[in-house]
């Protein structure tokens, strides 16, 4: 397990050197999110809506968007550098390789949220108070579960026609779970009720993590491998 | 008897059953006091419904043996079995519109079945967009099979996660669709509709099957 | 007593939709596959 854990670190550490190296893609990333939340100003009338009940549907289809283009990324950075082909070369276990990519997803799609979850309390007048730290609990397990399931998607995409168009069209069904459990906690959050009506659509959250961490760590190989 | 023969065989078959079980439906099975007539579309969409999410769930299966045994029976299967999903899917799709429009008094609410049967199309359409994008055979039916073994444990999600949306949103339901307990006369009716679609799954399939059997020997590899 | 709605027309659209389908998807395959 260590040498598992270890080697998927490894993977992780040099797609994270790359990109932060540039910071280019992090900083358009987040540049893009702040758009896609302005533009969701401009989309509603705050006469007629209030900001609070559109505000979990606006933070989640953000973070959706956020989470597609890190992926996207991820995978545009294997096509230029070919550096998948080095890697399956070397004697490293296809799940660390999953979980290397998974995680390095992660952090990148993990800092966009960061700088997005702000930004949206500031645009949309969110008060957050005690609802902080389970909202980020809400936020963690929500891009875990795309992100899943987006890099496996991904390995895939990459070896067929029209990737950019295949990728949102495949990863999209399989998004709207999750995003509809995130955006019922978020709505709960958000109107401080207890934390206990939350807790339901973390369990499902949690347990769609579960699923689909196990089913892609199986899979992966299968996208890499004859 | 060749494959091809068996399928339309199979599918005649079916179709004629079909035809019978439309006159028994419209002529010989009472008509629903509260919602009229349109009820009866419940005799289509339902066991359209019941196969469109079945035949997913044979795709996914089919590429968990595919993965282990990379049999190409096997994914000539789940490819056959992808396009007559989508196929009912389809049915489910545009039956349920016209029977909400004079149940519910609208063309499409975000009801729980038709959600998720929509869903449900979207996962099929990609399944057979990330077929037709690949050209070698062989890495085709292994991504075919790993979408194939997602999208099925995606099923219940997508149930779970309809169903929370809605109960949290009451759609203006006039009244309600599909009876819980069927009387004897209208159960049997939707018995036979089953029996028909499940036939007219099998012959579609078997003919399915039989056309990649075809294009495979013609020109390596087909689509 | 609450009259029975008068919507055949839904009832009728509807099958013959399915009708469509079905039937337009068989021949579909029939024209696509050899010669048996």
């Amino acid at each position: 397990m260590a040498e598992l854990l270890a080697q998927a670190w490894t993977v992780a550490r040099k797609d994270l050197v790359l990109e932060f190296r540039t910071r280019t893609a992090v900083l358009s990333a987040v540049v893009f999110t702040a758009l896609v939340l302005t533009v969701f100003n401009f989309g509603r009338d705050p006469t007629a809506v209030a900001a609070t009940d559109l505000a979990p549907g606006i933070l989640w289809v953000t973070f959706t968007f956020a989470a597609m283009l890190g992926l996207n990324r991820a995978f545009q950075l294997e096509l230029e550098n070919g550096a998948l082909e080095g890697l399956l070369a070397a004697p490293l276990s296809r799940v660390s390789l999953y979980w290397g990519k998974l995680f390095a997803n992660l952090v990148f799609v993990g800092v966009v949220e960061a700088v997005g979850l702000p930004l949206f309390v500031l645009f949309f007048d969110v008060p957050l108070g005690h609802a902080l730290l389970p909202l980020v609990g809400v936020m963690g397990l929500a891009t875990l579960g795309i992100v899943t399931v987006g890099t496996l998607f991904s390995a895939m995409v990459i070896r067929t026609r029209f990737a950019e168009l295949m990728l949102p069209v495949l990863l999209l069904p399989f998004l709207i779970p999750p995003l509809v459990f995130a955006v019922l906690a978020t709505a709960r959050l958000l109107s401080a009720r207890p934390l206990s009506e939350a807790l339901a659509y973390l369990k499902l959250l949690a347990a769609y993590d579960i699923v689909f961490l196990g089913v892609a760590t199986m899979l992966f190989r299968y996208t890499v491998d004859e | 008897m060749s494959l091809v023969r068996k399928g339309r065989v199979i599918t005649l078959v079916g179709l004629v059953l079909l035809a019978g079980v439309y006159v028994r439906a419209l002529v010989f099975t009472p008509v629903e006091r509260l919602q009229g007539p349109a009820q009866k579309i419940y005799y289509l969409h339902v066991p359209a419904a019941i196969w469109a999410e079945t035949a997913i769930v044979l795709v996914g299966l089919a590429g968990i043996f595919y993965l282990f045994l990379k049999d190409p029976r096997l994914d000539r299967f789940a490819e056959a079995s992808a396009e007559v999903g989508t196929v009912f899917a389809t049915i489910v799709l545009t039956t349920g519109p016209i029977w909400g429009k004079p149940i519910w008094g609208t063309w499409w609410t975000w009801d729980a079945r038709l959600t998720s049967t929509l869903l449900l199309f979207f996962l099929y359409v990609g399944y057979l967009l990330l077929r037709s994008a690949i050209t070698d055979p062989t890495l085709r039916g292994r991504y075919a099979a790993v979408l194939g073994i997602c999208g099925m444990c995606l099923v219940p999600f997508i149930h779970l996660s309809v169903y929370m949306f809605r109960t949290l949103h009451p759609q203006p339901i006039v009244l309600k669709p599909g009876a819980p307990s069927l009387p004897a006369s209208m159960l049997v009716t939707w018995l036979c509709s089953v029996g028909v679609f499940t036939l007219l799954y099998i012959g579609f399939v078997t003919q399915r099957y039989a056309l990649s059997l075809q294009r495979e020997a013609q020109g390596g590899s087909g689509a | 007593m609450p009259d029975v709605p008068q919507n055949s027309g839904y009832m009728v659209a509807a099958y013959l939709v399915t009708a469509v389908i079905l039937i337009g998807y068989a021949v579909s395959l029939y024209r696509r596959t050899p010669k048996a």
